[in-house]
């Protein structure tokens, strides 16, 4: 099977605050600078298989605490490539690490290492004062003899299976076929499809020539064992191994013999491969900042107040996912009807942009260390094109602002105790604490308007491989921890489940979500009988009694501004067909009104508090596929065409599914309306009376009942 | 109401592993070892209205990990209750801890003190410093650092024409009505709600001395000067942790924190905690030394 690798560099949770270039005899080796403080960290590359991307589930947590240098290894990502085999010797690599050292103006250094060869070996042997500590990641440097490889490196076997593959011969056959090999070789854990497409896309950053120029099998790639044994007593500063016992590249045994070797403490992760920082950097991540007294560990306050237990008011940590502003609508109707069921409950929000415009409208509290989350809407605008978001993909890819923000969350609850964390589509914490079991200490509610990634038909088989893996990993995830989630909430009905399967050989999605989750009904955070009389609604939002008002809006997120212009192209055309037709274009708080055109009876507004009620007021709304503002037409009985996100499957099946439970909505397809067939549209549909199905208005009061009976 | 006391002990989680008696002019000071990891951990006596039980909860756990020692403070528990006033001085609890290291064999160790013991731990740590790796300081009661409860103070040695509240830290109320006055003091100590056993547990180690011996331990040479007490706690080098209960009615919090302060030392307050809050809040208690102890170890930095 072929892997799709997607070539540009994906949103990283933090960029560097500096960066450079040290250069030794002609060669460049770039670095990377992020945060400030001491202790400082060096994560050091491995051989050059592998760029410093390889430390992006770690560079996020550790910088915001203190400083991180990271450098790519000659031989990859910006360093120099020489052409001579003695430049990639781990003498030189240890010496490239002293000269970034120098560059960054870092005295001393806990050295965080992967895989090493030798090189950081070398550099806490040779140069004591400028390591602080060490931290081996499934090491390769060993002191006894042993075989690094089934088959001599230029020997061709004659096959490409297994081990056969790392000699020259099947390199040169198929590159990439043992790329693939190798990293599967190291990620060995059950759904590590990201990880192993993270390596091998960073492995293809270089090239296999690059590659040959140092490599001559590893018995020459790896520091001798003499060698080992002679620098193992030098090394003077504390040391920590960590080794998966199942690391099918390098024995725990090795790990556990260096740290025998150096007086160091071993942890062994149980069932973990060679690379457990990239499968599981949430507990690597606390082990290292552990080690070096950073993190929860090293920033203990001088003055810290416990609050006896029967003390404390009851608090609740709520994080609403800012993908699209409809989750901070539903969120802030349901924690308003909590309230009203927990007297004196105090609710924080871990919360970003624009959620937090929302939240903050609202005089919300939000929780200082929100400004610590990276910014998922941000991504997912750099992840879209011409109304175009491959959603499953967008969020795959999301996976170093997950474990970054998740961290944030970390840190959050180890500072402050609640009795509940209610988490709305916050992927980041569902799947971070089914990975880490016993990070769980408050009462939990998951809530979601969707279960199950499904795949676009056009991307074959290997989305249909990977949105099942998914959806079998959170099966196993739930199977294996019934406890974690206290209550699971699906914001709707049992109906509005897609009927399709969660992949092959998985059960039918909707059968599982009944047996797993509770119901809540809709929420669409207001109540339609609340916005009284449409004639005076009209009125006082100022819209004339003989005026044709199309809404048009495009949600939260800067996906939508290609709608927005195809929408306002087919005004004139649209005014022709309808006389008196005011269209109202609202931009939304991510997209620049300035940057649209404009007509004479259209206007364009910037993000509009209470924007339901323009809907609910309008003669008909031209929206995304997007569920929440869907949902408020169907709730305000308002016709309305939507144009689901090409490559979104969430809005193409289950949102769609949604609204033809209620017989709401008519769908457009993007590539095929032109203005013309949008305005036609507009026509038909402007002022039609609808007959949809009634949407519950009780469902954040079902949906705060079920989480009132944690508190 | 007048408590019932049960005379035996009750079953302990852990006995000691040795015991033994240390003599200094003729004075036996009674200790116990529990555990041999490393560190070793000397739990101090509090004021000898209470014994070494006054650790219970902290021994079990602790000595899982670290060599815990403690000792019952001379008038109280099985020490001797020497007549002479003087015998109960500061000087003379700090030797008995010192001794009680050179009996064990701990060359040093991290001492945990309590209330009256706090200020037996800093003066130790100050004068000794390479026999303190550390020092925990819970609700110490350490005078004139920081105003504690001024409108209470009662002559102790006089006739008073009350017997009502802190009328009863009173010598004369004492050898009337003992167990009222343990009884009172000790529902000062703890000012939290559901308190039953604990005040009868610290009533039941006050019955297990006298009137008269704790009398004694008034008597003696009290520590001099705001200056004097100032100097000792800013003689501590070794790294500080103390933990103050928020609600302390014994000894104001302001104490606490003003010993943190001239420590350099930590602070963590148990809002809503009294003066004990190692029998209160055990857990938390224990979590917290096991914390401090933990941090004193080699870290990469």
């Amino acid at each position: 099977m072929t892997m799709l690798l997607q070539v540009p560099e994906q949103t990283r949770a933090r960029y560097p605050d500096e960066e450079g270039f040290a250069e030794r005899d002609g060669v460049r080796v770039f670095w990377e600078r992020y945060g400030e403080g001491e202790p400082t960290f060096l994560l050091a590359p491995t051989w050059e298989i592998v760029h410093s991307r390889f430390w992006k589930g770690q560079i996020p947590y550790l910088a915001r605490h203190t400083r991180v240098v990271t450098f790519d290894p000659r031989g990859n990502g910006r360093s120099d490539r020489p052409g001579d085999y003695d430049a990639y010797r781990r003498r030189e690599f240890a010496a490239d690490a002293l000269a970034v050292l120098d560059a960054a103006g870092v005295d001393r250094a806990v050295v965080v290492a992967w895989c090493d060869m030798g090189e950081s070996l070398i550099l806490a042997a040779e140069h004591p004062e400028r390591v602080a500590g060490l931290v081996h990641i499934g090491p390769t440097v060993r002191s006894d003899e042993s075989d690094h490889s089934v088959y001599p490196f230029d020997s061709d076997p004659g096959t490409d299976e297994g081990w056969a593959r790392e000699t020259r011969a099947s390199w040169q056959r198929d590159w990439t076929g043992y790329l693939e090999f190798f990293f599967a070789k190291c990620l060995t854990e059950p759904h590590s499809t990201k990880q192993v497409e993270d390596c091998v896309g960073w492995a293809l950053d270089t090239d296999m020539e690059t590659i040959l120029t140092g490599f001559r099998g590893w018995e020459t790639k790896i520091i001798d064992p003499e060698e080992v044994a002679a620098l193992c007593p030098r090394v003077r500063c504390p040391v920590l191994v960590v080794h998966g016992t199942e690391d099918e590249q390098v024995p725990a045994e090795v790990g556990a013999a260096l740290a025998g070797e150096l007086g160091g403490r071993l942890v062994l992760l149980e069932g973990a491969g060679h690379a457990p920082h990239v499968r599981d950097p949430v507990k690597v991540n606390t082990l290292v900042a552990d080690f070096a007294g950073v993190g929860a560990a090293g920033t203990t306050p001088a003055t810290r107040t416990w609050t006896r237990a029967v003390r404390r008011p009851k608090r609740a940590l709520y994080l609403s996912s800012p993908i699209g502003l409809g989750h901070a609508r539903r969120d802030l109707a349901i924690a308003r009807e909590l309230r009203a069921r927990v007297p004196g409950l105090e609710i924080d929000w871990l919360a970003q942009d624009p959620v937090t415009r929302v939240l903050e409208a609202e005089g919300e509290r939000i929780h200082p260390a929100s400004a610590w989350l990276a910014n998922e809407s941000t991504h997912i605008e750099r992840e879209s094109a011409e109304h175009d978001l491959h959603a499953f993909q967008a969020i795959r890819r999301m996976d170093e602002i997950l474990v970054a923000n998740f961290m944030v969350f970390h840190d959050v609850v180890r500072e402050q105790a609640y009795d509940l964390w209610v988490g709305d589509e916050a992927w980041e914490l569902d799947y971070f604490l089914h990975e880490n079991p016993e990070e769980k200490r408050a009462a939990y509610v998951w809530l979601t308007d969707f279960v199950g990634w499904l795949p676009m038909p056009d991307g074959g088989e290997r989305e249909a491989f990977l949105t099942a893996d998914y959806n079998a990993e959170m099966i196993e995830h739930i199977a294996r921890f019934p406890r974690l989630r206290d209550r699971a909430v699906f914001v709707g009905n049992p109906g509005d489940i897609v009927p399709d399967r969660f992949g092959p050989g998985l059960p039918p999605i909707r059968e599982w979500v009944e047996d797993h989750y509770d119901f809540a009904g809709y929420v669409t955070g207001f109540d339609p009988a609340g916005l009284g009389d449409r004639d005076e609604l009209r009125q006082r939002l100022g819209y004339r009694p003989d005026e044709r008002v199309c809404v048009v809006t495009v949600g939260g997120s800067g996906v939508g501004g290609h709608l927005l212009r195809r929408v306002i192209d087919a005004y004139p055309e649209a005014r022709r067909r309808v006389p008196g037709l005011r269209m109202v274009v609202v931009a939304g708080p991510r997209i620049d009104p300035a940057s649209l055109p404009t007509h004479d009876g259209l206007e364009v507004h910037a993000y509009v508090h209470g924007l339901y009620r323009h809907l609910a007021a309008s003669d008909l709304a031209v929206v995304q596929g997007g569920l929440t503002t869907c949902m408020e037409l169907t709730a305000a009985g308002r016709p309305f065409l939507y144009f689901p996100l090409a490559h979104h499957f969430e809005q193409n099946y289950h949102v769609a599914h949604r609204l033809a439970q209620y017989g709401a909505g008519r769908r457009m397809d993007f590539p095929t309306a032109t203005p013309e067939v949008i305005a036609a549209a507009i026509a038909d549909e402007i002022g039609r009376p609808v007959d949809y199905r009634p949407v519950e208005t009780d469902g954040a009061a079902r949906a705060a009942s079920l989480m009132a009976e944690l508190l | 109401m007048t408590l019932t006391i049960t005379a035996a002990e009750q079953t302990r989680a852990r006995y000691p592993d040795e015991e033994g008696y240390v003599d200094r002019d003729g004075v036996r000071v009674h200790w116990e070892r529990y555990g041999d990891g490393e560190p070793a951990l000397l739990l101090l006596p509090a004021w000898s209205i209470v014994h070494s039980r006054i650790w219970k909860c902290q021994i079990p756990y602790l000595a899982r990990h670290y060599k815990v020692l403690t000792f019952d403070g001379r008038g109280n528990g099985r020490s001797d209750r020497p007549d002479d006033a003087e015998a109960y001085a500061d000087a003379e609890y700090v030797a008995d801890a010192l001794a009680v290291l050179e009996a064990t064999g701990a060359g040093r160790a991290v001492l945990v003190g309590l209330s009256r013991g706090s200020r037996w731990a800093v003066e130790l740590a100050a004068d000794r410093p390479g026999r303190a790796l550390g020092a925990v300081l819970i609700d110490p009661a350490i005078a004139f650092v920081a105003p504690s409860y001024p409108d209470r103070h009662y002559p102790f040695d006089e006739e008073l024409e009350t017997d009502e509240g802190w009328a009863k830290f009173n010598r004369h109320y004492w050898l009337r009505d003992y167990q009222g006055f343990l009884e009172f003091f000790a529902a000062q100590v703890f000012s939290e709600p559901h308190s039953t056993k604990q005040v009868e547990d610290f009533v039941g180690w006050g019955l297990d001395t006298s009137a008269e011996a704790l009398i004694r331990t008034q008597l003696g040479p009290q520590p001099g000067s705001r200056e004097e007490m100032e100097a000792i706690l800013r003689r501590v080098r070794c790294p500080v942790l103390v933990v103050h209960g928020g609600d302390d009615q014994v000894r104001a919090h302001a104490v606490g924190a003003a010993t943190a302060e001239l420590t350099g030392g930590a602070l963590v307050t148990i809002e809503g905690g009294g003066h004990c809050p190692q029998a209160r809040d055990p857990v938390k208690v224990n979590l917290l030394i096991r914390e401090f102890v933990e941090s004193l170890r080699g870290r990469a930095t």
